[in-house]
């Protein structure tokens, strides 16, 4: 980059600095930098398909372990836990899923002495579920809503299953 | 129309004499050099390419945009890694961008299988090609520790997940949970049974 000292005038303290190449530069990382940028951040939440499906029949043989199971129709949620078959049933609130008492019931589940051991893979376990039917849609995002929150509050194992595939399942 | 004589011209008979500079060599009445302004420019570019270089992800894009497809908006901030990719936009489900199946089809077919042939065919033929190219080892060594986590029952990091068994699901966010039930089932069938599904974040 290039300078040169005054214009002239021996008097003359001013410096002109070469601004072209440093426009140059910034002009061309400006242009690649739009081109290459990502503008939607696309993250994930990892799942195990689990419980006993209609195809495959894998019936989960250990029994003695309480399991948190969430079933989510489209007017109400259902959480329920197994063994001691104890259901909580959350409304919807309006047309939307009451996600802040879902929130607060899963958030008392975690701190219940079935689950607050954090060095028990069981603990972290949750089997969520979805039952849509023609006639009452359950919509994916309400489905990853669940899920994202039950992440969030350590639940970090989830299970995808089948309504059927439950191990406490509301009998409706 | 008749040919008139030229009006009065910028720098000829309008003088600019604002922008032409007064002293030093460039002063007097000929003077025709204009010195811009740039700072406010740089300035701008500056802030441009700071922006721009804060956002900048040097991963990559795993996922392709899709017509007909908007994400579900979620909280979790963990990477998706590479992976098959089964879409379900609001009109057909596609693998690896080719088509399987209208979504329509599949929710129409009760049948017995619950899960979805054509799609199953695809995966299981992956399935085999991933599973060979983990046991040769021709998977980066992050991915080989994930395997070895995987097979001690221990969760591997965000991002080192096992390739074997691994798929994406990339889904539109008004999808009915019918057609994730069956696709999840049928993933699991020929041998998907780590998913992720691909979030917007909030």
């Amino acid at each position: 980059m290039g300078a040169s000292l005054g214009t002239g005038d021996k008097k003359s303290v001013n410096v002109e600095l070469n601004i072209v190449p440093f426009i140059d530069l910034m002009s061309c990382l400006t242009a690649f930098l739009l081109v290459t940028a990502v503008w939607v951040n696309i993250a994930q939440i990892n799942i195990q398909p689990k419980g006993k499906t209609r195809d495959t029949q894998n019936v989960d043989q250990d029994t003695d372990v309480v399991r948190l199971s969430v079933l989510i129709q489209s007017d109400k949620i259902w959480i329920g836990l197994s063994r001691v078959n104890e259901f909580q049933e959350i409304p919807n609130k309006g047309d939307e899923k009451d996600w802040d008492k879902f929130e607060s019931t899963l958030k008392d589940e975690k701190a219940s002495s079935f689950f607050q051991d954090d060095n028990d893979p069981n603990s972290h376990r949750i089997e969520i579920a979805a039952e849509s039917t023609s006639a009452a849609v359950v919509q994916y995002q309400d489905l990853i809503h669940a899920m994202d929150i039950a992440v969030k509050l350590k639940f970090d194992d989830v299970g995808l299953t089948d309504p059927a595939g439950l191990s406490a399942r509301p009998s409706l | 129309m008749p040919v008139h004589i030229a009006g009065p011209r910028l720098y000829k008979s309008v003088k600019f004499r604002h922008l032409v500079k007064k002293s030093g060599s460039t002063s007097g009445a000929r003077a025709s050099n204009i010195s811009l302004n740039l700072t406010p420019f740089v300035d701008m570019m500056t802030i441009l390419v700071t922006f721009l270089l804060m956002v900048f992800k040097a991963d990559g894009t795993l996922l392709q945009a899709q017509a007909g497809l908007e994400l579900p908006m979620a909280s979790s901030q963990q990477a998706l890694q590479t992976a098959p990719v089964i879409i379900v936009t609001k009109n057909e489900i596609s693998y690896e961008g080719q088509h399987v199946a209208s979504t329509d089809e599949v929710l129409r077919d009760d049948s017995p299988t619950f899960k979805i042939d054509a799609l199953y065919e695809r995966l299981d033929s992956a399935a085999q090609k991933i599973k060979k190219q983990v046991a040769e080892g021709a998977i980066p060594k992050n991915l080989q520790d994930g395997c070895e986590k995987a097979k001690q029952n221990l969760r591997p990091e965000p991002g080192s997940f096992c390739p074997d068994g691994l798929a994406i699901l990339q889904a539109d966010k008004e999808t009915d949970a019918r057609l994730i039930n069956k696709i999840v089932n049928t993933a699991k069938a020929a041998g998907f049974d780590n998913l992720l599904f691909a979030i917007k974040n909030k």
